[in-house]
């Protein structure tokens, strides 16, 4: 083993590492790219724009009622953000600390309905809402946070259960009860937790698709903007500059909250089932 | 003996006056994950399909005799499992090897790490469309510009390979993810070791195999179980790439359930389907989930 083999031997497993990476990227900087492209550009080989198309992301809004697909998804995954954390965090915490016989039981059921497809049990939920005169609002795609989102419970119970024992017991003797514990010293404690779960509820209703598919499809007023890009596609499918600038419009949002969350968001999640 | 079990009483009535208030939270809970759940199997014993009005009858265990011999629903189900194993396993090495690179120091790393969190980042539906249309593509796509250039003939990937393009695509999404776990969990790795290792005569290959990969095996498992969680329930993609074609060649259950109760209208059969998939979650939760949760066991032992 030489030394001049090792160093070709890193050099080539680096190599194929930097290619796969850069693979990675080509469609992320082709739509980046593309957005700035004239339309008679986009439709040729070319890769770099050639004049630089700014005007796309002004057409953008012309063609399309961008904005008002904006407000719809900022509603959308808003609301749904803000009541799993009202639902979710006093659930993770009876689930987490209230001893209570059934708890385990309980908390295997909630896992369960968590790795269902929602498609599962769609049926009977659609019948509800149609009977309430709320389909083709957003009504439906927001409510149901208001009772719970399964996947944060587990998450937030997870994270609930690192804190350690002694925190609440010190606090229960200082005379606070389970409402004082839960405000006064596991919130405050669990705060990567709580980010990373809002992260990922924020992403998931900002990125859905089947809910406005299924509820909100037949009324545009109230189009989120994952499904108004996709109906926009549909019926524009020559206009790439376009596409693509909306697209990046979309995107946006999500890698501005990513960009400064990251690092809490990844505490969040590793903190919680991994032994520190 | 009488007195330390009065003592007992009273102390149990204080701790249940305490969590009185919590009480209505889990009662709340458990209602709203298991109701809908109990709709779906009374729809199940009935014949119910919203194009033919008026028709609804019981008919017990029909719906469920034609799910097992449905050749789809199989089907389905076997492509719901290679596509949620594959994806995560692939994704879960990719993601390794890009921390692993991202672990060292060089100029430039957080703008590469930043980029390359990038496809975890773009809508599933998006992401469906630009692979489709730019990357996969016979006529327009980059994979087949590049295959032109060395003189292959255009392939029509996502009509040939559909499974293949859905995992590529999935994989695509979920590595950055797996690497952000992984990333933190190298991070987490004490130098000392490390040191002690290469001291020891342990090249770099070994060292990782032996010290590194124990180490993040929690991590591993984390990162698998979450993106297990979500990859299940893959719907918008396959809606906006393949719509479950060619024929059922990428039909997983969530899109078989959706086109049987939004497409065929067959509510009574579509519920089965959705029960038969519950009991199998709940045997695969019980069965093989019990490995991944040590993961928290630690955490719920010193709870």
């Amino acid at each position: 083993m030489t030394v001049r083999k090792r160093v070709l031997t890193v050099f080539a497993e680096h190599a194929i590492l930097i290619a796969l990476g850069i693979m990675f990227l080509v469609p992320v900087v082709f739509v980046a790219l593309t957005s700035v492209m004239n339309s008679g550009q986009t439709l040729t080989g070319a890769l770099w724009p050639k004049p630089w198309e700014w005007s796309n992301y002004q057409r953008a809004f012309e063609k399309a009622p961008v904005a008002s697909w904006f407000l719809n998804s900022l509603l959308y995954a808003g609301g749904s953000t803000l009541f799993m954390l009202v639902s979710s965090v006093p659930m993770a915490y009876v689930l987490a600390r209230v001893r209570i016989r059934f708890a385990n039981p309980i908390f295997f059921a909630v896992i369960v309905a968590m790795l269902l497809p929602p498609q599962v049990i769609q049926v009977p939920i659609y019948v509800l809402w149609a009977h309430l005169h709320l389909v083709g609002t957003l009504w439906p795609l927001v409510l149901p946070h208001l009772f719970g989102h399964a996947f944060s419970i587990f998450l937030l119970r997870q994270f609930f259960l690192t804190i350690p024992q002694e925190y609440t017991d010190a606090a229960r003797i200082d005379g606070n009860g389970e409402w004082g514990i839960l405000t006064r010293v596991m919130v405050p404690m669990a705060k990567p937790g709580i980010a990373a779960a809002s992260i990922f509820m924020f992403f998931q209703s900002w990125n859905d698709y089947y809910g406005p598919l299924l509820y909100t499809s037949e009324n545009p007023d109230n189009w989120p903007i994952a499904y108004g890009l996709a109906s926009f596609h549909g019926t524009h499918s020559t206009d790439w500059g376009v596409i693509m600038a909306v697209t990046v419009l979309a995107t946006l949002p999500v890698v501005v909250v990513f960009f400064f969350a990251q690092r809490v968001f990844v505490e969040g999640i590793t903190l919680t089932g991994v032994k520190g | 003996m009488a007195v330390v079990d009065a003592g007992r009483i009273s102390a149990r009535g204080a701790a249940m006056r305490r969590r009185a208030p919590l009480l209505p939270a889990l009662i709340l809970l458990f209602i709203v994950t298991q109701i809908p759940f109990l709709f779906t199997i009374i729809f199940s014993f009935q014949s119910w399909n919203l194009l033919r009005p008026g028709s609804t009858r019981w008919v017990w265990f029909q719906n469920y005799a034609s799910v097992f011999t449905d050749g789809t629903a199989l089907q389905a189900l076997l492509n719901e499992v290679l596509m949620t194993v594959l994806a995560v396993l692939v994704s879960l090495v990719l993601g390794t090897l890009f921390a692993v690179l991202l672990d060292r120091k060089f100029p430039g790393r957080s703008v590469v790490r930043t980029l390359l969190i990038s496809p975890f980042l773009i809508m599933p539906t998006v992401a469906a469309l630009l692979w489709k249309t730019t990357m996969l593509d016979p006529v327009y796509g980059i994979l087949n510009y590049l295959l032109r250039q060395v003189g292959a003939g255009p392939v029509d990937f996502v009509s040939s390979f559909p499974m293949t393009s859905v995992i590529v695509v999935l994989v695509w999404q979920w590595t950055p993810f797996m690497m952000l776990i992984c990333l933190a969990g190298l991070q987490s790795q004490s130098h000392e070791v490390l040191e002690a290792a290469s001291m020891d005569g342990a090249g770099p290959l070994r060292t990782f195999f032996s010290v590194t990969l124990p180490h993040l095996r929690s991590y591993l498992e984390l990162g698998g179980l979450l993106g297990a969680i979500y990859l299940v329930n893959t719907f918008d993609l396959i809606y906006m790439m393949t719509q479950g074609g060619p024929g059922t060649a990428t039909t997983n259950l969530p899109y078989y359930i959706y086109q049987r109760a939004f497409q065929g209208f067959d509510i009574g059969q579509a519920s089965a389907l959705g029960v038969v998939t519950v009991i199998g979650t709940i045997i695969v939760a019980s069965v093989a989930l019990r490995s991944l949760f040590s993961v928290f066991k630690t955490a719920e032992a010193r709870a």
